[in-house]
C-alpha cells in the first residue's frame, strides 16, 4: 500500500483549514494519519500593520506551516504527494515544478 | 414574549397621525397652561385621568424648570441633577455634577477626549515621533487610548482625503453634551484624563494563600510573587540587592523579560510572578516618586533621571520588538509565484517527540488535533491510578 502526503480537511463550513499529513493512501481523508507535518490555510489573509499606501498594493497571502526535514524524509522513503500538496511542496522548493509521471506509477 | 405596550392608550397620544376616529375629542392639553408652546397634538387621547394629571405635571415641568434642558450649549453638560446650578448661571461648567441620574448616584459619566486633545495626541505621536509611552505620561491618557486615538485619527485623515462623508454634527453634539478633558499647553495644568498606571489582576493572584513567615524575615512584594507562583525563596544576597536598589531591579525585569526566572515543568512552565511595581504600565513613575521623596531638593536632577529611565525603557522595547520581528522573518519564507494573485508564506515548524508529546497531542506540534475516544465509562477499565504526579 502507498503512503501519501495529502491534505485532510479541518475547520468549519466555508472556513476550510487543512492539515498536511502523511497517511496510508486507502485510509479515510480525516482519519488519524501516520504523522501531521504541517498545515495549510487556503483563505487569503490581508497583511496588517501597514501604512495606507502599502496596504493598497499589498498582496494577500496564504499561510503554510511545514516541517521541511520531515517532508524531505517522507519524500525520500517514497511517500507520494497528492496534487495539492505537490503544488505546495514545489513552492517550498522540495519538489519539481510540475508533477511528471514516473515510469513505475499508474 | 416582551411586555406589550398598551396600544389603546398610547397609540393615540404618541402617534397622532395613527389616531382612529373612535376616540373622545376631549384633550388633555386643556389642563396645561395656555402659554405652553410645546404641547403635543393630543386631540384623540383616551388616557385615564391619573395619567393625564401626571402628564400635565410633566408638561408643566418641561415648560418651567425643564426649559433649561431643551437646547444644549457648548461645553455645558446639562443633567437633571444640575438644574439648580444651571439656574444660577454662576457655577463654572467644570464644577457641574457629572451624575446624570438623580436616583442612581453611582453612575458618573466619564469624560471623553476633546477635539484639540485628540489633535495634540496625534501630532505628538505621528509628527513629533514621540513614543506612545511618553505621550501617555505627558498628557495623562492611558497608553491603549493613545494608540487608539492615533489609529482613528489616521483613518479620519484618510477618509478626508478620499472625500468620504464624516458624521461631524454627531461628533460635535456628543462633544458638547458630555464632560470632556481639555488640552492645556502648560503641562503642569494638564488635568489627568484617567488613571494611567492601573495594575491588571493576574490569574496567579486569585487564590488566597496562607503562608506562614517568621517575624524576623522581611516579606516583600517580590516574595509574595514567588509564593503565588510556587517558586523557592530567594537567597539572602539577592534579597539585599533588591532592597538596596529596588528601581534598578524593577527596570532589569521590565527591560529584559526573557531573563525572568521560570518555574514549572513542560506545559505548566511559567514566569515567576513579578511584584506589582514591575507589572504596572509605567514602572519608572514609581522610581521617579521614590527619587523625589528621597531627594526633594534635586528637582531638575530627578526629572533628568526620570527621562533617561524612560528613554532606556523605550530603547529596550524597540529592540525587543525588532528582535521579535527578525525572528519571525527568519522563520518565514515568502514565495510570490508569477501565476498567482497570492503570496505563500511558509513557516518552519518542528514535528518531533518533544513537540508532539508521548500521546501525539502536544500543543506545540503543527496541525489541528484529532479526537481521541474516551474510555472513561468502558466496562472493565481499571481506574486506580498507577502513579501520582507531584
Amino acid at each position: 500500500m502507498v503512503v501519501r502526503i495529502r491534505l485532510s480537511r479541518f475547520g468549519n463550513k466555508h472556513q476550510p483549514f487543512y492539515n498536511i499529513c502523511v497517511s496510508q493512501a486507502r485510509s479515510a481523508r480525516d482519519s488519524k494519519p501516520l504523522e501531521v507535518i504541517g498545515t495549510y490555510n487556503p483563505l487569503p489573509q490581508r497583511p496588517t500593520n501597514l501604512s495606507t499606501e502599502q496596504a493598497r498594493n499589498a498582496r494577500p497571502y496564504k499561510e503554510v506551516a511545514l516541517d521541511r526535514s520531515r517532508a524531505k524524509y517522507w519524500l525520500g522513503v517514497g511517500a507520494q504527494p497528492s496534487d495539492g500538496v505537490w503544488k505546495l511542496l514545489s513552492l517550498a522548493g522540495l519538489a519539481e515544478k510540475t508533477k511528471t509521471k514516473t515510469e513505475g506509477s499508474e | 414574549m416582551p411586555p406589550r405596550i398598551q396600544t389603546q392608550r398610547v397609540s393615540n397620544s404618541v402617534l397622532p397621525y395613527l389616531s382612529s376616529t373612535s376616540s373622545t375629542p376631549a384633550s388633555s392639553c386643556t389642563s396645561l397652561p395656555p402659554s405652553s408652546t410645546s404641547c403635543p397634538h393630543r386631540t384623540f387621547s383616551s388616557t385615564s385621568a391619573a395619567q393625564t394629571r401626571l402628564r400635565s405635571h410633566m408638561f408643566e415641568w418641561l415648560n418651567s424648570e425643564g426649559r433649561k434642558l431643551r437646547y444644549h450649549e457648548p461645553n455645558v453638560y446639562k443633567y437633571v441633577t444640575n438644574l439648580r446650578d444651571l439656574a444660577k448661571d454662576t457655577v463654572p461648567p467644570e464644577q457641574l455634577s457629572k451624575r446624570p441620574f438623580p436616583l442612581n448616584q453611582n453612575f458618573v459619566s466619564e469624560p471623553i477626549l476633546s477635539e484639540e486633545m485628540r489633535e495634540e495626541i496625534y501630532k505628538r505621536v505621528a509628527q513629533d515621533k514621540k513614543s506612545v509611552r511618553a505621550v501617555s505620561i505627558e498628557l495623562k491618557v492611558d497608553m491603549r487610548r493613545v494608540a487608539a486615538v492615533v489609529r482613528l485619527m489616521e483613518m479620519e485623515k484618510g477618509w478626508r482625503t478620499q472625500g468620504k462623508p464624516l458624521a461631524l454634527p454627531y461628533s460635535r453634539a456628543i462633544q458638547e453634551m458630555v464632560p470632556t478633558t481639555r488640552y492645556s499647553p502648560d503641562p503642569r495644568n494638564q488635568r489627568p484624563h484617567e488613571s494611567i498606571n492601573d495594575l491588571p489582576v493576574h490569574r496567579l493572584t486569585d487564590p488566597q494563600i496562607f503562608y506562614p513567615v517568621s517575624e524576623s524575615r522581611q516579606f516583600t512584594r517580590v516574595d509574595a510573587g514567588r509564593v503565588f507562583s510556587g517558586a523557592p525563596r530567594l537567597p539572602n544576597s539577592t534579597v539585599d540587592e533588591i532592597t538596596n536598589d529596588p528601581s534598578s531591579s524593577i527596570s532589569r525585569a521590565t527591560q529584559n523579560p526573557h531573563l525572568i526566572e521560570r518555574v514549572g515543568k513542560g506545559d505548566q512552565e511559567t514566569q515567576v510572578l513579578q511584584p506589582a511595581d514591575a507589572r504596572i504600565p509605567h514602572p519608572y513613575l514609581v522610581a521617579h516618586e521614590r527619587d523625589s521623596i528621597k531627594k526633594p531638593h534635586e528637582r531638575g536632577e530627578n526629572i533628568k533621571r526620570f527621562s533617561s529611565r524612560l528613554q532606556e525603557e523605550e530603547r529596550a522595547e524597540a529592540e525587543r520588538r525588532q528582535a521579535a520581528e527578525e525572528r519571525r522573518e527568519k522563520k518565514t519564507a515568502k514565495v510570490n509565484p508569477e501565476d498567482s494573485r497570492f503570496e505563500f508564506r511558509f513557516t518552519d515548524v518542528v514535528v518531533s517527540k518533544e513537540t508532539t508529546g508521548a500521546d501525539g497531542r502536544g500543543h506545540r506540534a503543527p496541525g489541528r488535533r484529532y479526537g481521541v475516544p474516551s474510555y472513561e465509562r468502558k466496562k472493565g477499565e481499571v481506574k486506580i491510578p498507577t502513579r501520582v504526579n507531584v
